[in-house]
């Protein structure tokens, strides 16, 4: 019988061995496992630890504040006051957010967001209920607080523009950041009421004005509750900025455009200096604040004025006459005509076998260039594009600022287009021709420009043929521009003579807006510009006034000017969509605002000769 | 202990006195079992955010309790527990048939009998009680009669019973390991491969019919462990921030007292069966490794007293006990390391819970005393024969 005892215990011991070895086998996996995990892939579990651990929360900065010329603040932070609640201070959700609209009432889709928001936060974090509360919200809260649990009023700022819609198109708007603002997962988009430049100098002076964000590294348990502060930055506020503009001329400028769809834009001749930037219809920049509502919104873009538009940088018309001043500029620098030269007009003229009509049928008689440019006659300067030709009315163009940027210190600018021979030659496949450079001597055909170009195209003619870049911020010394166009100073003395002559002489075209403040007087150059082409049956049918047209089927009103006559300093372009002319429409604003200005200037000179005494 | 002593006894060790015993029982074992203890209550002091309370304290004084369960038990005779063997496991299943009936539901499982004062796991006292009557049963068992199959019933239905009524409380984890530790012993004793491998082939045909009597809380566990990052925030989030916990420790740990996911309570029950995770953050490799060396010694010192062992009842005890601590050690470490799906396996003398340790205890102090008793010969029936 001791035989199967030594059997069984032969088979027990070689069977543990197995199981041993088996086991150790085990053991080596686990181990292998413990190094994989340990020292393999530490590291990336060394970070997704340190993730779960810290979180990483932003502060709100200020945004920098914006003033005008004259310190008139055009955008700042307004403090604001929310309702926020927390559910973890209450044990009834639903009979809080009902006692609460009771006070202040909430609609339907607000409610849903908010109890959605609700259920998806931790309960420590707060939600918020209604944001920008009114005082009497406020009182109405304080009041019944106990009856409120979980609701508490939190401090925040929003933007402020207290010009409302005068300013808008120079200072621009801020809205919410969006996801496509900014790289993916970036933290300013957890950061609620950040908001960013969307327009005007709040756009492109976004990076000054922004400020730092602060940032709150805290220690987060797996709640989410911070347990320490690891790291506390306060945030930067933005810096300040000075504007060029004025808020009295925006101001003066804007009333002056009523209803129209307008640009103005009011130069200084010598500095570049934006005085003045209004782009009408506009609309108030705190609508953006909140979110706004659709049908506001639906309004806005519907517009056929494009209220949303900065058309005095971003939209482009035929310049019409007011290119005159160009082509008889670029005549007197080469020579091709001279003060004294007249021209016969007889009220049209045949080039090859098409004929082309001064807009006054009856003809202007003999002129000579002031003349020409006081009536605007069309013929006189058919006649003389066909001399000086299109390469050298193109150059001048260009040195005066058309077909390329302005510089003028915002987001969105158009070049516009100045045809040359090449241009025609490489985008429309055809040579230059004669009637070609007819068109473009009284500004027509493929030639365009912005309202912004017309403005300094008018400053660099008044200030003596230095070149000149628009702009809104305001640099610390403000010096006069030296640079020179190389034009001779005698002939931009005639330019200017004549411009005067528009405004200030029986049969000018700008004669009905002329004004005298003191001895002080304006020049300009009146265009007026057709939306569609005028058939030759409509010719021979008499042409239609211009009340009788649709809206959008009048003419274009521009006007560009300076001012003082004798010693100018003010130069302005205005445009006004479908004005029906620029005499009509353009003068009388450009004439208000220019008058306006030299008043604003007498008044605070006599203002500091008495403070002097 | 009359029923030998009528016999012809010719052994010296029958009656050893209180010191020969003492100078027979194995303080290095006792001293690393203690060890792990100690390590074990560091980590409930860490874990308690450096605070004896709410474990440290408690899994100490259980400890101390726990040892002189050790040395008494260690100190009886082996052959009571020879004698009363099936006797105990009859006990235990009806306390673990109350259970089903009467017990207490925790943690979404009936798992307790309360009898006022303390409470008892029937599901733990099993673990002892099926390893005394499998040994029993194989003790006088030869080589032949193992292999026929009609001899297995018996034994086979001693591992079964319990089974079959653990699952249905229900608890997985505890289910698997008596499967386990039930499939050893036959391994030992000599049941044929081939019948493991059928049965492994049988089972593993049967998984998806198991599965579908699964509760819905353990499919969802089986089916997070197969793609924990498909639910990083629900289910799959134990095994994530377990593997997290453990690997962010690296080599040298990040410290005593200084684990992160652990006092900021990203890893859950991490006083319980996810404790190694924060040995392994705090300690790092260095660490978890000191900890599993520990605990392969104190199993092959299971496996060495067996192997001296010269009855078989006392060589299949103490194996089947140390089967039992290593499965403990295994799908544990296993369970943490994201290679096993979580079942609920403590970490044996470490995990906090009062229940595991005494029984732990118990089966070390079982395993001293077939240390202490190894020259010792059991007859076939009990007592001496042949």
């Amino acid at each position: 019988m001791i035989i199967w005892r030594y059997q069984k215990a032969q088979s027990i011991a070689h069977r543990m061995i197995v199981l041993a070895v088996f086991f150790l086998l085990i053991s080596f996996i686990l181990i292998g496992r413990l190094f994989y995990l340990q020292v393999f892939q530490g590291e990336k579990y060394q970070l997704m630890a340190e993730r779960n651990r810290v979180s990483i929360r932003l502060t709100l900065p200020p945004r920098g504040n914006i003033f005008d010329r004259n310190g008139v603040k055009l955008a700042g932070n307004r403090k604001t006051f929310q309702a926020i609640f927390t559910k973890e201070q209450t044990n009834d959700v639903q009979k809080t957010l009902d006692s609460f609209s009771k006070l202040i009432p909430l609609d339907a889709a607000e409610r849903t967001r908010i109890e959605k928001e609700i259920s998806r936060k931790r309960a420590f974090m707060p939600v918020r209920i209604k944001e920008d509360l009114t005082f009497d919200e406020i009182s109405a809260i304080q009041l019944n607080i106990p009856d409120l649990p979980g609701i508490s009023i939190e401090e925040g700022f929003t933007r402020f523009y207290p010009e409302k819609d005068t300013t808008t198109h120079a200072v621009g708007y801020v809205s919410l950041i969006l996801e496509e603002d900014v790289e993916k997962d970036s933290p300013l988009l957890d950061l609620p009421g950040y908001r960013i430049g969307r327009s005007g100098v709040e756009q492109s002076q976004n990076e000054w004005l922004k400020g730092t964000p602060g940032m709150r590294k805290t220690e987060v348990n797996a709640f989410g509750r911070s347990v320490r502060v690891l790291e506390d930055n306060p945030p930067v506020p933005g810096n300040d900025l000075i504007l060029t503009i004025d808020a009295r001329l925006q101001k003066i400028a804007t009333q002056a455009a009523g209803e129209e769809s307008a640009s103005i834009i009011l130069l200084d001749v010598h500095t570049g200096e934006v005085l003045a930037l209004v782009s009408t219809p506009s609309f108030d920049p705190n609508l953006f604040n909140r979110p706004i509502p659709q049908n506001v919104w639906n309004k806005l873009i519907n517009n056929p004025k494009r209220p949303m538009r900065n058309k005095t940088i971003a939209d482009i018309y035929s310049p019409g006459s007011i290119f005159k001043l160009v082509v008889a500029l670029a005549g007197l620098e080469s020579g091709d005509i001279t003060l004294h030269k007249q021209i016969y007009c007889s009220g049209k003229t045949k080039v090859g076998n098409q004929q082309f009509h001064c807009w006054k049928r009856e003809g202007h008689g003999h002129l000579n260039v002031v003349e020409a440019l006081q009536h605007s006659c069309d013929v006189y300067f058919y006649e003389i594009s066909q001399k000086i030709g299109v390469d050298k009315i193109s150059a001048m163009a260009a040195r005066l600022g058309f077909g390329s940027l302005t510089g003028i210190d915002l987001v969105g600018e158009k070049a516009a287009l100045l045809p040359t021979r090449k241009w025609k030659e490489e985008n429309r496949h055809d040579s230059w021709r004669i009637g070609d450079t007819l068109n473009l001597s009284i500004g027509q055909g493929f030639l365009n420009a912005t309202p912004i170009q017309m403005a300094k195209m008018a400053a660099q003619i008044a200030n003596g043929g230095m070149e000149i870049t628009p702009h809104l911020v305001k640099k610390r010394t403000e010096i006069p521009s030296k640079k020179l166009l190389g034009l001779k100073p005698a002939h931009l003395k005639i330019i200017q003579t004549g411009m005067g002559l528009v405004m200030n002489e029986e049969g000018g075209t700008g004669y009905a807006s002329r004004f005298n403040l003191n001895g002080q007087k304006m020049a300009g150059k009146t265009a007026s510009t057709q939306v569609r082409r005028i058939t030759l049956k409509e010719r021979e049918e008499g042409i239609k006034s211009q009340d009788e047209l649709d809206w959008e089927h009048r003419d274009h009103g521009i006007f560009v000017g300076f001012a003082p006559l004798n010693k100018p300093k003010y130069a302005i372009a205005v445009v006004i969509e479908h004005g029906g002319g620029g005499a009509r429409s353009a003068a009388p604003i450009a004439s208000k605002i220019l008058k306006e200005a030299i008043r604003l200037d007498m008044e605070s000179s006599s203002l500091s000769l008495k403070e002097g005494k | 202990m009359s029923f030998f002593k009528d016999r012809n006894c010719y052994l010296k060790d029958y009656n050893l006195s209180i010191k020969e015993k003492l100078l027979r029982f194995n303080f290095s074992y006792l001293f690393l079992i203690c060890l792990v203890v100690f390590i074990g209550i560091a980590l409930l002091y860490s874990a308690g955010n450096g605070s004896w309370y709410p474990w440290a304290n408690k899994q100490f004084f259980r400890f101390l309790l726990s040892l002189c369960v050790l040395i008494a038990v260690s100190l009886t005779n082996l052959r009571f527990w020879m004698k009363y063997a099936y006797l105990i496991y009859g006990a235990s299943l009806i306390l673990l048939l109350a259970v089903t009936l009467f017990g207490t539901v925790g943690m979404g499982a009936q798992r307790w009998l309360n009898f006022g004062i303390i409470q008892v796991q029937p599901s733990e006292v099993m673990k002892i009680a099926m390893v005394l009557a499998l040994a029993r049963y194989f003790h006088g068992a030869s080589l032949e009669e193992v292999r026929s199959i009609k001899y297995m019933i018996p034994p086979a239905l001693i591992v079964l019973v319990p089974v079959a009524l653990i699952l249905e409380q229900p608890d997985l984890g505890t289910a698997l390991m008596l499967v386990f530790a039930g499939f050893g012993l036959f391994f030992l004793v000599g049941v044929q491969i081939w019948k493991f491998i059928l049965i492994g082939i049988l089972g593993l045909i049967s998984i998806p019919i198991l599965f579908h009597f699964l509760h819905d809380y353990q499919k969802q566990r089986v089916l997070t462990f197969l793609n924990p990052e498909s639910d990083p925030m629900g289910a799959g989030y134990h095994i994530l921030q377990s593997k997290i916990t453990l690997g962010s420790g690296g080599f040298f740990g990040k410290g005593f007292l200084q684990g992160t996911q652990s006092h900021l309570n990203f890893l859950p029950e991490k006083q319980t069966d996810f404790i190694f995770t924060v040995l392994g953050e705090e300690f790092g490799l260095l660490g978890s490794l000191f900890l599993f060396l520990i605990y392969m010694i104190i199993i092959g010192y299971g496996f060495v007293i067996a192997a001296r062992c010269s009855n078989f009842f006392g060589k299949l005890l103490a194996m089947g006990l140390t089967i039992n601590f290593a499965l403990y050690v295994f799908i544990n470490t296993g369970m943490v390391m994201g290679l096993l799906p979580v079942v609920g396996v403590p970490l044996p003398l470490v995990s906090y819970g009062g229940t595991a340790m005494l029984t732990l205890f118990f089966a070390f102090g079982l395993i001293q005393c077939v240390n202490i008793n190894q020259e010792m010969v059991i007859g076939r029936r009990g007592s001496i024969d042949e």
